[in-house]
């Protein structure tokens, strides 16, 4: 999996996920060999933090709940401070098949890609590719970054991807705080990132249950929405 | 009772209130400076009311009261929005500090463990 000198830290952000988190270590480190695990425990009240560490992960604790983009981004923070080439971040609810992040790091590798994002519906690989009203949701956001930066991305929400160093310096400095993915990739683009998507499976989670299944998909859209376009004119931070 | 002189007095109690606020380090004095100048506002006049008058009926207004509420209305929205942005700027001061801690307790166990 890790080829030469290359150093690659696998984000885990993790909010409860006991039951999940252990399998999914335990996964990437079957599959991704010499990759450098880090749960990011977002202020869990169970043993997912205990979990995650037994099975063999470096685990950062939050002390309290900060929410999955600042989860992200404190893993960006983490690979930035210590060098990291590459950053995958998978998420900690056991959804994401590790076997595929040989395949989503292989577009970094050959310097092709800047930021690859892994989709559920590139391909009709089997696999679960979530409820109906998702993914009108999941379409609405394909055509509102389509029409506002001309990147056509499948799967946006999707939380399986791949970062080299120009975007983990990017996203250590800013990444989105509230249901970040869609937004991560207007960011990226507007940092000139290149983004490629591959085609991945995705399960249905095992324990637990989403971040976002309690929230209406139309407060979801709409919210989201509008921290797209907030971004849009949003003054860019000062570099240096 | 005159009720210039209830305006005059409220105003007086709030202004001197803000005052003893700052005094008892309750309130410092960056988010004191605005109460200050509303309440100092209100006493100028409760003192000059007819300026009050003149400065509604060349606002258009037809009751120097209706002036009164709208400006009280523009002041506490604008303090609420106010109020949001520093709520705002806590709560990132918040995340980055939390980051902070988190990575740095991380760091810290692993420098034991490896000094063990």
């Amino acid at each position: 999996m890790n080829t030469s000198s290359e150093r690659i830290l696998a984000i885990v952000p993790a909010f409860n996920e006991c039951g999940n988190i252990g399998r999914t270590v335990q996964e990437i480190r079957n599959v991704a060999k010499g990759v450098d695990i880090l749960v990011i425990d977002d202020g869990s009240l169970d043993a997912t933090a205990q979990e995650a560490l037994l099975a063999g992960g470096m685990v950062v604790s939050l002390p309290f709940n900060l929410g999955i983009g600042a989860a992200v981004q404190t893993g960006f923070q983490y690979a930035q401070s210590h060098q990291y080439d590459i950053a995958v971040q998978v998420d900690g609810d056991g959804q994401h098949d590790a076997s595929y992040i040989d395949k989503i790091l292989r577009p970094i590798r050959c310097q092709e890609a800047d930021m690859v994002v892994g989709s559920r519906f590139l391909e009709k690989t089997g696999g679960f590719r979530t409820s109906f009203s998702r993914r009108v949701g999941i379409n609405f956001f394909v055509h509102l970054i389509n029409a506002l930066t001309g990147v056509k991305i499948s799967d946006p929400t999707s939380g399986f991807r791949a970062y080299n160093k120009k975007m983990i310096a990017l996203f250590s400095e800013y990444y989105p705080h509230d249901f970040p993915e869609p937004e991560a990739i207007v960011v990226a683009q507007q940092a000139a990132g290149r983004i490629v998507e591959l085609p991945v499976v995705m399960r249905k989670r095992e324990a637990g249950s989403s971040s976002i299944r309690y929230f209406k998909t139309v407060y979801y859209m709409i919210k989201v929405t509008m921290a797209i376009l907030l971004h849009m004119i949003r003054q860019k931070p000062r570099q240096g | 009772m005159n009720i210039h002189v209830v305006a005059l007095v409220v105003s007086v109690a709030i202004f001197l209130l803000v005052i003893e606020l700052v005094r008892r380090h309750r309130l410092t004095f960056k988010y004191a400076v605005g109460w200050l100048l509303v309440s100092g506002g209100a006493i100028f006049f409760a003192i000059f009311y007819r300026l009050l008058f003149s400065c509604a009926a060349w606002l258009g207004f037809e009751l120097p009261s209706n002036f009164i509420f709208f400006t009280l209305f523009c002041v506490f929205v604008t303090s609420s929005l106010l109020l949001t942005v520093f709520l705002c700027q806590q709560n990132s001061r918040n995340d980055v500090m939390a980051q902070k801690i988190a990575l740095l307790e991380f760091e810290l166990k692993e420098l034991k463990k490896k000094l063990n």
